[in-house]
């Protein structure tokens, strides 16, 4: 088998592992990706976030609902944690650091997690406070990370009209920082009242937006390597 | 005929003057808790203040039923779990379980404490009902509500681990959804008792959002079917978010009525449902209610009756910084249009 032909294979792998949910085909193709000597980053963009690609657009069909996404996460999470070790950081120009959690009020976290997991595999540093996280410290996390992005969850209305309060105090202390919120309750017209920068209704979209967001670094990448070429 | 005769009459499949326009689901406003001087995080450990904030909605707005509890941790708590009340928080915040009681896959199998209708805050709800109905009890219907079961799950375990065990071992899942249906039978027998009139049974996690219509009706209508089954007085099935898609299956767990929310398409559920149905829905209570002004607030009054309500109803809980205007609005216009159709 010629090395080309070999390659695919194992990206197909990998891509087939997460759309089935198969944790040890990730495991599999993982492995065989460093041992043929494939760029890792390679194996994750076009193998394991190809696969996720197509479980977004099978979830957007309804044959996908969130129980088969959340095993594809894992299968995904299989796969790149053998591979990620052996990243080199993307120079994209984007420091990629970003804050996550789910607002005061709200123990429900499956869309900030799928959308943490976008991050990772973007090479993102992820400061993940969990849920149920107290306002403030939003905005101290901020702070301390200097991260450029900062993502607010909430599953319920009743917890997420805390929301503003945050961007308010995280956009006067720095302007600069994309705040992106996401959850059922909102919406478009809601973050641009909130005056957030990006939203996620649900889990998959949260999940749409952030492959988008990643296939846009992967199409950076890509012009970056045509350039030095 | 008074609101109270109006809905229970509803609830019967009997001819109304009007579409009435009430909730079985929280429905408490900021106005009322401030007029009575209460904090939100005291008015849940408290049967007085819980009945007399919730009797406020009727008496400012003439909201037309009178609802408690007002959060959603009743059942899990009976069960065991700790909630958090947030005492501190500035604004409003609901009460959430601060502690799961199965921790991982092997721990599913769990027994429900013999007397759950005397645990936790289950009394404390049976005299709040009570307070509620002596005081509003003849002007509007009294409402109390449960969770269903694949969200009471939820509140006990990692809802992660819960949604993926429903595809891999969905055997667990339903030995464990069958208990939470007696844990909410048993919760839902003691709100009877204390007189409430109707009992909404809160599904909202298994809404096709989130679990296949084929999952639904394998998984969490037997056990669905098993509490309302139970339930003597009327009651009402409210799931969240998508459920055009499995309409039917709620009407096959054979609730009095069913209550949808804005992301249901009620004119085509109507057209499913047929005629005699009793659908609630599907006024939404944020992104309306809070945030339109007037005209979307009667706007949307008339087009859930347009598109076949039985009664205007929020598909969630109203949230408390409703302004007042919008609570009035809605209200007016039910008594414009809701006899129009």
């Amino acid at each position: 088998m010629s090395d080309e032909a070999k390659k695919k294979e194992i990206l197909e792998k990998l891509r087939n592992g997460v759309i089935q949910y198969d944790e040890d085909a990730c495991k599999e193709g993982a492995q065989e990706a460093l041992d043929a000597g494939i760029d890792p980053n390679e194996a994750i963009f076009d193998g394991l976030v190809s696969g996720m690609e197509e479980v977004g657009r099978l979830f957007e069909a309804q044959e996908y609902f969130v129980p088969e996404i959340l095993m594809c996460a894992d299968a995904l999470y299989a796969g790149l944690a053998l591979l990620k070790p052996h990243c080199k950081a993307m120079d994209i120009g984007l420091k990629g650091a970003v804050v996550i959690g789910t607002v005061e009020g709200d123990v429900h976290d499956i869309g900030k997690n799928l959308v943490k997991m976008m991050f990772d595999v973007a090479g993102f540093t992820v400061y993940d406070l969990g849920r149920d996280v107290p306002l403030d410290q939003f905005v101290e996390e901020q702070l301390r990370t200097d991260s450029d992005l900062v993502c607010l969850s909430a599953m319920m209305t009743t917890s997420m009209v805390g929301m503003p309060k945050v961007i308010e105090k995280i956009k006067a202390k720095n302007p600069d920082v994309m705040i992106m919120i996401g959850g059922a309750p909102t919406s478009k017209e809601l973050a641009e009242k909130f005056g957030a920068d990006g939203y996620a209704e649900d889990a998959s979209n949260a999940l749409k937006e952030a492959i988008k967001m990643v296939s846009f670094l992967k199409k950076l990448r890509d012009e970056k390597a045509a350039k030095s070429k | 005929m008074n609101s109270r005769e109006r809905v229970l009459k509803l609830f019967k499949g009997e001819p109304v003057d009007r579409v009435p326009c009430f909730s079985g689901m929280g429905n408490i406003t900021e106005e009322g808790i401030n007029k009575l001087g209460y904090k939100f995080a005291a008015i849940h450990s408290d049967a007085k203040m819980m009945a007399d904030t919730a009797a406020t909605t009727y008496k400012l707005f003439g909201f037309e039923s009178g609802v408690v509890p007002v959060d959603l941790c009743v059942e899990a708590e009976a069960m065991g779990c700790v909630i958090n009340v947030y005492p501190h928080a500035e604004g409003i915040l609901y009460p959430t379980i601060k502690e799961k009681l199965i921790h991982k896959e092997d721990e599913m199998d769990i027994k429900l404490p013999a007397d759950i209708g005397n645990r936790g805050r289950v009394p404390l709800l049976r005299e709040a009902i009570k307070l509620l109905k002596a005081d509003i009890g003849n002007e509007v219907a009294i409402g109390s509500y449960v969770l269903g079961p694949f969200t009471l799950a939820g509140q006990i375990m990692e809802l992660n681990d819960l949604l993926k065990l429903s595809f891999k071992k969905a055997d667990k899942v339903a030995k464990l959804l069958d208990t939470m249906a007696d844990a909410i039978i048993a919760v839902a027998k003691e709100f009877e008792k204390a007189g409430a009139d109707f009992i909404t049974v809160r599904e909202m996690g298994a809404t096709s959002d989130v679990l296949s219509p084929r999952v639904f009706k394998n998984l969490i209508l037997p056990p669905l079917q098993k509490i309302i089954k139970e339930i003597k007085v009327h009651s009402v099935l409210h799931i969240c978010g998508k459920t055009n898609d499995i309409v039917t299956f709620m009407m096959e767990a054979c609730p009095t009525a069913i209550s949808v929310e804005q992301k249901n398409d009620v004119a085509e559920t109507r057209k499913k449902l047929g005629k005699d149905a009793l659908i609630f829905g599907n006024y939404d209570p944020y992104n309306v209610l809070v945030s339109g002004d007037e005209n979307l607030v009667r706007a949307t009054v008339r087009q859930c009756i347009d598109n076949g309500v039985s009664a205007v109803w929020p598909g969630c809980d109203i949230w408390p910084t409703v302004p007042p205007q919008n609570m009035r609005a809605m209200m007016d216009e039910i008594k414009n249009y809701g006899g129009k159709k």
